[in-house]
């Protein structure tokens, strides 16, 4: 298709892959912005691609729209050569791109129809579900912001999608908006489809996605659930509190919980520092001991921990990924 | 046709209408200024209009002006608007056909060019009367070329220029020396020689000849129809790749 890749690695692409990508390349001038890039999507999972700006995350998912042509590399999404075969793919993938937009004066109700194919599901029921039903005859350009991006989530998922790609969702949603489409995410992979989720918002790639496919510099850098993520890469939590007396040896007791790494006192406060699972018993400790401190801070790594580390951090992709698949 | 690329010309049709810029200068700026020029040379023939009615020399050379609005400034901003905005990507992870685009923006200047001549005309006739037509077919396949010619540079430029207002500061500052030098500015023989030798390769010249001769009975202007009909197959054909989504 784009360029020559090691014979044989489209076969072993799995089958129960939706999409499959095989050392992607794609440079603008010189600037390289997605180096050898391989990634798997399996069917029926919300995957998060996830990176830092110019990470080659809208690269990647406008190669696999067909929107871009790979100076390299093998790419198959639902079976279709996303470049030669461009045409037929597209009716299977509802997307929901960054940086674009409707005909300013195109109103609500003239854009479903304009984007509904004949087997379309009803855009009626749609525009209910996303809170855009009072809005029909609106203009594109009197919609605010979250309605803009709900009006573009009603577009992509108009035509029952197969793979549905949606690059910055939430980008101007309220929070409550946001609840509302996450709902309406998980409803949707529920239903069968797959979801290919581009966002900045590491919470809601958490709440969201099965899998994250984390993106530096036009490579992937690791992959995974967002727990086991969260595991390699910010494994550590915190507890803070102060008590005015600590019973005698409780400090020490709590130092040798299996699992805690450190037990700093400055004062009345105390930091205790370990794996996740030693948040229950350092606290079952404390109770045990009838000190149970008023002002207890808990701080449980998140996705955001893990990957500030890894995507600030000075290791390669390559050597972070084989340490990620050992 | 599918139904998406019917889909996509009824909407843009739909949107062409409600284009303020559109009703400015493809609608009332010719009748305006027909009026105006029409009206100041009064309806004497006169030998600085090969002895015709000044007023009927200028109803004949405003359709013209009507298609060099439409592909030199409506065209040009509504593509180069939808390219900045990322409506035409929009448009083609949709699934819309690759022709769909490129085959709307011609209904729509079709379209668009029709409905203007009419009003037009319909404007012209009680004030100046129609000039009758001395060789319909002539003129009409003039107007026809000159309207797809002019949809094809409009496409063109759309798909080159960077943004909607590059697009209208180049589209002004092509439309209106075409429009003063080619069409419905001072006949083009009380032009100077210089001022002539510019005007006469424009592609608005050559349009409004074609169609301004063998309606008042001037002359064929073959010459002006072939050069017209060359430039039309070649600004349609780049056009219509650039417009492809």
């Amino acid at each position: 298709m784009c360029g020559e890749h090691p014979p044989g690695s489209i076969d072993r692409m799995r089958n129960t892959d939706v999409v499959t990508v095989r050392g992607l390349r794609k440079a603008y001038g010189d600037r390289v912005v997605v180096d050898d890039l391989d990634l798997d999507i399996p069917a029926g999972q919300i995957v998060g691609l996830i990176g830092a700006n110019g990470a080659g995350k809208t690269t990647t998912v406008e190669c696999l729209q067909g929107l871009r042509k790979p100076d390299a590399g093998t790419l198959r999404v639902l079976g279709f050569d996303p470049v030669t075969q461009a045409a037929a793919l597209r009716p299977h993938v509802g997307s929901q791109l960054q940086d674009s937009a409707l005909p300013d004066r195109l109103r609500v109700a003239e854009a479903v129809r304009l984007f509904r194919t004949p087997h379309g599901r009803d855009g009626a029921e749609l525009l209910e579900q996303f809170g855009l039903a009072a809005r029909l005859r609106s203009a594109f350009a009197s919609l605010s912001g979250g309605e803009r991006q709900r009006l573009f989530l009603v577009l992509a998922l108009l035509n029952r999608p197969r793979l549905v790609i949606l690059d910055e969702l939430t980008q101007g949603l309220d929070p409550a908006a946001r609840r509302d489409v996450w709902a309406a995410i998980r409803q949707l992979n529920e239903d069968g489809t797959t979801v290919l989720l581009v966002t900045h918002e590491l919470d809601e790639a958490e709440s969201l996605c099965n899998q994250v496919l984390v993106m530096r510099a036009g490579r992937l850098l690791d992959a995974g659930a967002p727990s086991e993520l969260v595991d390699r890469h910010a494994a550590e939590a915190t507890i803070r509190f102060s008590l005015p007396d600590y019973p005698p040896g409780m400090l020490d007791s709590l130092g040798r919980i299996d699992g805690v790494r450190s037990v700093n006192r400055t004062g009345k406060q105390v930091v205790v520092r370990g794996e996740r699972r030693v948040v229950a018993y350092v606290c079952a400790a404390m109770v045990a001991c009838e000190s149970v401190p008023a002002d207890l801070q808990v701080h449980v790594p998140t996705l955001e921990d893990a990957l500030l580390g890894l995507l600030s951090g000075q290791v390669t992709p390559s050597t972070q990924l084989a340490g990620a698949r050992a | 046709m599918n139904g998406q690329t019917a889909q996509l010309i009824r909407a843009e049709l739909t949107l062409i209408r409600r284009d303020p810029l559109v009703l400015t200068f493809v609608f009332v700026f010719p009748i305006v200024t027909m009026l105006i020029i029409g009206g100041a040379f009064g309806t004497q023939p006169d030998s600085a209009f090969d002895f015709t009615d000044p007023s009927h020399w200028y109803v004949a050379s405003y359709l013209t002006v009507v298609i060099g609005a439409i592909g030199l400034v409506m065209l040009p901003v509504h593509l180069a608007s939808y390219r900045e905005r990322g409506v035409l990507r929009r448009f083609a992870v949709a699934g819309f056909p690759r022709w769909s685009f490129a085959l709307a923006e011609l209904v729509v200047g079709l379209v668009t060019t029709l409905a203007a001549c009419a009003l037009l005309l319909a404007v012209a006739a009680p004030v100046y009367g129609l000039p009758a037509l001395h060789d319909a077919w002539r003129v009409v396949l003039a107007l026809a070329l000159g309207a797809v010619c002019f949809i094809g540079l409009g496409v063109l430029l759309g798909s080159v220029l960077p943004s909607a207002r590059s697009a209208q500061a180049v589209g002004l500052l092509l439309f209106f020396p075409s429009f003063l030098l080619g069409a419905g500015g001072p006949p083009p023989h009380v032009m100077g020689s210089a001022v002539r030798a510019i005007a006469v390769p424009l592609p608005l010249t050559l349009l409004t000849n074609a169609v301004r001769e063998p309606w008042l009975g001037l002359g064929s202007a073959t010459t002006s129809l072939v050069a017209l009909a060359a430039l039309t197959v070649l600004v349609t054909a780049v056009a219509a790749r650039r417009a492809v989504l």
